[in-house]
């Protein structure tokens, strides 16, 4: 089951357009980041279920929170939500464990889609209650 | 001062810095598949200023390099103006073994000025008409773009104009920084709208936000 959903996104906008994609009787609850550094500290305190990051960001990119991230929860379920479509940009990540890649601008299908195969993917990893 | 009406307020940037990280991510993408390389992109900026300062703002971001070669493109639809890819001086021919397998043979014969011209147009052409073309699709619009202009290695101080737009008006500068990974070059883009275009722009800027109210 996802509660915990941290967006890690320098745009504020950005934040806001995805966090409108989400359903809103989900009864989620978000915790945001400003870049990569801000991200990977909250996402190590919070431990959330869902985490979606984007890539280019100042101080620390995404690429680079991305690696940390799954170095201290390798079950980690990190989405990479990014404006980033070169092909090597999308093997990278998905070589540093990114459990998908959601390209930029995000549409409410795309999100709840995927939120929904990481419900999935955490009810196996976790085993039925 | 910028005058009142052409002032963008901080969500109207933040918007637009969005549209425009989309746009340069949809034109490096659209790049790499033409031609093996990949795109480091950095955060875009965006900023009003007088028409009259933009020719010095241009030089000052660009100061690293004493000599520049550019890709100017003009584009005209709702939203207008003028997009200026700038790299520093040789770039165009570290980057013409990219685009032609026969570059070498090229380069021997003598058609190396032709050769760097062709490659910066190329380049050009595709890198400003995928993000040019993105941001205002995202933006509800169409425009027409003139053919690319280049120029290569020139001092910043001759190359760019001084009368970009008429002086007392204003323009929004979009910036975005990359960087050529394999052949580590850094070059930028610039985009400058004409004044006409910013009633229209800060309209279609709520109009798409406002799919994700």
């Amino acid at each position: 089951m996802i509660k915990k959903i941290l967006i890690v996104d320098d745009s504020p906008i950005s934040r806001k357009m995805l966090k409108s994609c989400i359903p809103k009787d989900g009864g989620f609850e978000y915790f945001e980041a400003g870049d990569g550094l801000e991200g990977l500290e909250t996402f190590k305190e919070v431990r959330p279920d869902v985490t979606f990051l984007d890539l280019t960001m100042p101080v620390m990119d995404g690429v680079q929170a991305l690696d940390e991230m799954k170095k201290f929860d390798t079950n980690s379920i990190i989405i990479v939500a990014t404006a980033d479509v070169q092909v090597k940009s999308l093997e990278r990540v998905m070589q540093l464990g990114a459990f998908h890649v959601l390209k930029k601008p995000p549409t409410k299908d795309g999100v709840q889609d995927i939120l929904r195969k990481a419900a999935d993917h955490k009810g196996q990893v976790n085993g039925p209650c | 001062m910028v005058p009142a009406e052409y002032v963008i307020t901080d969500e109207e940037k933040e918007i637009l810095q969005e549209i425009m990280n989309i746009a340069f991510g949809k034109a490096a993408a659209d790049l790499a598949e033409v031609i093996n390389i990949f795109v480091v992109l950095s955060v875009p900026y965006v900023k009003v200023i007088k028409a009259a300062e933009l020719p010095d703002y241009i030089r000052h971001e660009i100061r690293d390099f004493s000599h520049i070669s550019i890709v100017e493109q003009n584009f005209w639809g709702e939203f207008k103006g003028s997009a200026l890819l700038i790299f520093p001086a040789g770039a165009g021919k570290e980057l013409i073994s990219l685009l032609d397998d026969d570059a070498e043979a090229s380069v021997e014969s003598g058609s190396i000025d032709l050769l760097e011209k062709e490659t910066l147009m190329e380049i050009g052409n595709i890198l400003i008409g995928a993000c040019v073309g993105k941001l205002t699709e995202l933006l509800g619009d169409v425009v027409t773009y003139s053919p690319p202009r280049v120029i290569v290695e020139n001092n910043p101080r001759e190359i760019i104009p001084a009368n970009l737009f008429d002086r007392d008006y204003s323009a929004i500068v979009m910036k975005t920084v990359f960087r050529f990974d394999e052949r580590d070059i850094n070059g930028f883009l610039f985009l400058t709208t004409n004044p006409e275009s910013i009633k229209w722009l800060k309209e279609s800027l709520y109009g798409f936000l406002a799919q994700y109210e």
